[in-house]
């Protein structure tokens, strides 16, 4: 699984953005949900969370449809970076339109830290002491949802900002 | 029979009747505000997967998939998914879907399978012998959404598993208050919209992972659609029945007190034309003494 790490996300990132900004392509961005068009604004990039790995989307993409897994959705936008937690779907990338069909998609604001963090704390006690795989398994999924509620939450007020990136081993 | 007493009582009995539809009435029109906000939401996300399940279809890749293609299941089963309401009171909403997906079975060589949501429709079935998998009944809305879930993942196993070779769904299409339309869709296996015929979109990481995922969240979605539009109708059904009986009760509120009016006055007539009677009577015997 390529992954990137957390580390070389300031630089290149950033550069690409702003490289994007100058030129004034902007992406349209669209989220559905079950709850209607949950989010829809212009951006320079966005990053996704696919079941393979993190996708890049710059203006002038290629048509790809993909499969999302639980993930970070960063979008950057005149080098103001949003972060929303999605969890599952797809994403259709056409004519600088980004269709994201997820049924859970979270704003900072909207998700609940406690419990988040509670979930974690639950998830990492069953997975320790449970053997039975298919637990074990969604345990995991649960314990990766509740890191990425955690830091999508924590983006709020930056400083306290946590690394997703060594708990992210226990997946897979 | 009809004496005055018994007038009151019905009117009594009636007016009662009358609160009660009343309240009914509410809570239809409550819960179709909720609803409807339900169904309107969930409507841009299901035809967007449907368009883009249905446009993979035409993929070369697709074809094969069991998904797309059920020449590989031997079974000649086919699976009916019937969305009807636990409480009557709703007009003809249970006998419209009923009758429509009862009419859609009953092919030749076809050997039904129904899950049947909703108390009303597990009666209808269980009646007519017909081979009922699994029944869903006391959904609440908070429900809905996670048994639609359960269900797709189900449906998903069951169909991969080659026990079914087709897939339908009946439910009630809400257009507007005053009209829903029965349907009977079918489900599995997904067809092509015959639209594209070129393709220049990828898919990601491949086309198989990609229905693999895409469908069971495509299910989903149309069982949660489906069970939204379905409860939509229902409620406005319920409504537009309960204010036509309440209607009909406040008729016949009026026609009974008219009766009781002109019963009452039948009495007092009678009792002063017994006065008068009698007092001329009195009158005759003073004037003759």
């Amino acid at each position: 699984m390529t992954r990137l790490s957390r580390d070389t996300s300031v630089p290149w990132v950033i550069l690409m953005a702003e490289a994007a900004a100058k030129a004034d392509r902007k992406i349209d961005l669209r989220i559905t949900t079950p709850r209607g068009l949950k989010f829809e604004e212009k951006a320079d990039m966005i990053i996704m969370r696919c079941i393979d790995g993190d996708m890049g989307v710059l203006r002038d993409h290629a048509p790809i449809s993909a499969v999302l897994g639980d993930g970070i959705l960063r979008i950057i936008n005149d080098g103001v970076e949003q972060k929303l937690a999605l969890f599952g779907g797809i994403v259709e990338i056409s004519d600088n339109t980004v269709d994201i069909y997820s049924t859970i998609a979270q704003r900072p604001e909207e998700i609940d830290l406690e419990r988040a963090r509670r979930d974690k704390e639950e998830a990492e006690a069953i997975i320790m002491e449970e053997t039975e795989e298919l637990k074990i398994r969604s345990m995991q999924v649960v314990l990766r949802r509740s890191l990425v509620r955690i830091e999508v939450s924590l983006y709020l007020d930056e400083e306290n900002e946590i690394s997703i990136g060594n708990t992210n081993d226990d997946e897979e | 029979m009809n004496s005055l007493r018994d007038i009151k009582q019905r009117i009594g009995n009636i007016d009662s009747t009358k609160q009660i539809i009343r309240a009914m009435d509410m809570i239809a029109s409550t819960k179709l505000q909720k609803v409807r906000v339900q169904l309107e939401g969930v409507r841009p996300i299901y035809g967007n997967l449907k368009r883009i399940a249905e446009e993979l279809g035409c993929h070369k890749d697709a074809h094969s998939h069991i998904f797309y293609n059920n020449s590989s299941i031997e079974s000649n089963d086919t699976l009916y998914i019937v969305i009807t309401s636990d409480r009557g009171l709703s007009g003809s909403y249970n006998a419209n879907i009923l009758s429509k997906s009862y009419a859609h079975m009953n092919q030749e060589g076809v050997n039904e399978k129904i899950l049947v949501v909703g108390s009303k429709g597990y009666e209808f079935f269980k009646k007519r012998n017909k081979h009922i998998l699994r029944t869903v009944t006391d959904l609440t809305d908070a429900q809905v959404y996670y048994v639609a879930e359960s269900i797709a993942n189900w449906l998903t196993d069951y169909y991969l598993s080659g026990k079914v070779k087709e897939v339908y769904i009946a439910y009630t299409h809400f257009e507007t208050v005053l009209s829903y339309v029965p349907y009977v869709e079918k489900l599995l296996p997904l067809s092509c919209s015959g639209l594209k015929e070129y393709f220049d979109r990828k898919y990601e990481p491949d086309v198989k992972t990609f229905i693999d995922h895409l469908v069971p969240i495509y299910l989903h979605m149309n069982l949660f659609r489906a069970f939204s539009e379905s409860h939509t109708s229902e409620q406005a059904a319920r409504m537009v029945n309960m204010s036509s009986a309440g209607k009909n009760a406040e008729e016949i509120i009026e026609d009974l007190t008219r009766m009781f009016n002109r019963k009452r006055q039948a009495v007092i007539t009678q009792e002063l034309s017994e006065i008068v009677g009698s007092v001329s009577i009195l009158n005759k015997g003073e004037l003759d003494g």
